[in-house]
């Protein structure tokens, strides 16, 4: 049965608008590892990881309008990304603290929107889902490696993963739109759920996480930028300013 | 760190071909960093990882014996030098 093209309401864009908004700065973020990782098959398998995730975010800014005017041409307030991927990761420690963090995440996100709503997002679902397979393994392969180290490896490791986990557990506040998209099927799951299906894969290499005791970011986070997201979204939007109109 | 020898095999009756080598802590970690340094392109679609360690190989000077040994080539030249040879000589005698 051919599910057709879905007339998005507007919750449900705030929703998927919401995820669209993390991969597009967390491939970004990713990108910029691109020459400078600490080796060059990591450097390669980083900067693959990259485009997927800059991918999802185009592929499903297709699904609400214009990948081009989404990706660029919108305010600061019009964008709906967590704090985690507007942080700054400025030592490869933190960077792939983040990164499988975020997977962890992601994984459980695509595993949790509905099929047979939108053909277009059942392709792009069933696309993400075989990628972030890779993402997962990357990740877990190289933190279970340098986590069960003793020494520099851990502790460095061990201290971005502590610094980054308040913006981490907080990327699950519930987006707006939400309990309308988990009305229409779009979600099958709550973000609430899904953050007690991520808290315990997290602690199972970490040890326990005083989750309570983490800095809150506040309600409704995803409404405001952090103060990073203005230098990175300068970053994203520089060669474009250069020539908007250009057909590449 | 190991080397790990790398070995790609594309779809259909092709072999499994040498491709290069890759260095890393551990074997998964090895087959993780493979897929995007050899197999981006989808340049195969299956991979082998060899531990180079475990390579058996020749030491120096093993072979070099048999790169002298030209009746070893046999191209079937020296053959058909002769039978031209008899063919020329039976045809100055007719």
């Amino acid at each position: 049965m051919s599910a057709g093209r879905r007339d998005w309401s507007a919750a449900e864009r705030e929703y998927l608008l919401a995820f669209a908004d993390d991969e597009h700065l967390m491939g970004q973020q990713h990108t910029e590892w691109i020459g400078t990782a600490p080796f060059l098959e990591e450097d390669l398998a980083f900067a693959s990881i990259a485009q997927d995730e800059l991918g999802h975010a185009a592929a499903l800014y297709e699904l609400l309008g214009d990948a081009d005017d989404l990706a660029f041409r919108r305010d600061a307030d019009g964008y709906r990304s967590c704090a985690l991927v507007e942080l700054p990761c400025p030592d490869w420690a933190e960077a792939l603290a983040r990164h499988w963090l975020y997977d962890l995440a992601e994984r459980h996100r695509w595993q949790s929107l509905g099929a047979g709503i939108d053909d277009r997002l059942d392709g792009v679902v069933a696309r993400a889902r075989r990628e972030e397979e890779y993402h997962r393994l990357h990740a877990a392969a190289l933190i279970g490696r340098l986590y069960g180290q003793d020494g520099d490896a851990h502790e460095r490791l061990d201290a971005a993963v502590r610094s980054l986990l308040p913006f981490a557990d907080a990327l699950w506040e519930p987006v707006a739109g939400e309990h309308e998209a988990h009305r229409a099927g779009l979600a099958t799951v709550t973000s609430a759920q899904l953050r007690a299906r991520w808290r315990p894969e997290v602690e199972a290499v970490v040890g326990p996480v005083p989750w309570d005791e983490l800095a809150n970011l506040g309600q409704d986070a995803r409404r405001q930028r952090t103060e990073h997201f203005a230098s990175l979204f300068d970053r994203i939007t520089e060669v474009f300013r250069i020539d908007p109109n250009a057909i590449w | 760190m190991n080397v790990y020898e790398v070995f790609l095999k594309k779809d259909g009756k092709d072999e499994f071909r040498h491709a290069g080598s890759i260095e890393a802590a551990d074997p998964d970690l090895a087959m993780v960093l493979v897929r995007e340094t050899y197999l981006r392109r989808a340049e195969g679609d299956q991979v082998w990882l060899v531990d180079r360690r475990h390579v058996v190989a020749s030491g120096p000077g093993y072979i070099d014996p048999n790169a002298d040994k030209p009746h070893r080539f046999n191209d079937g030249g020296r053959v058909a030098a002769r039978r031209k040879a008899k063919r020329d000589e039976s045809g100055a005698a007719r």
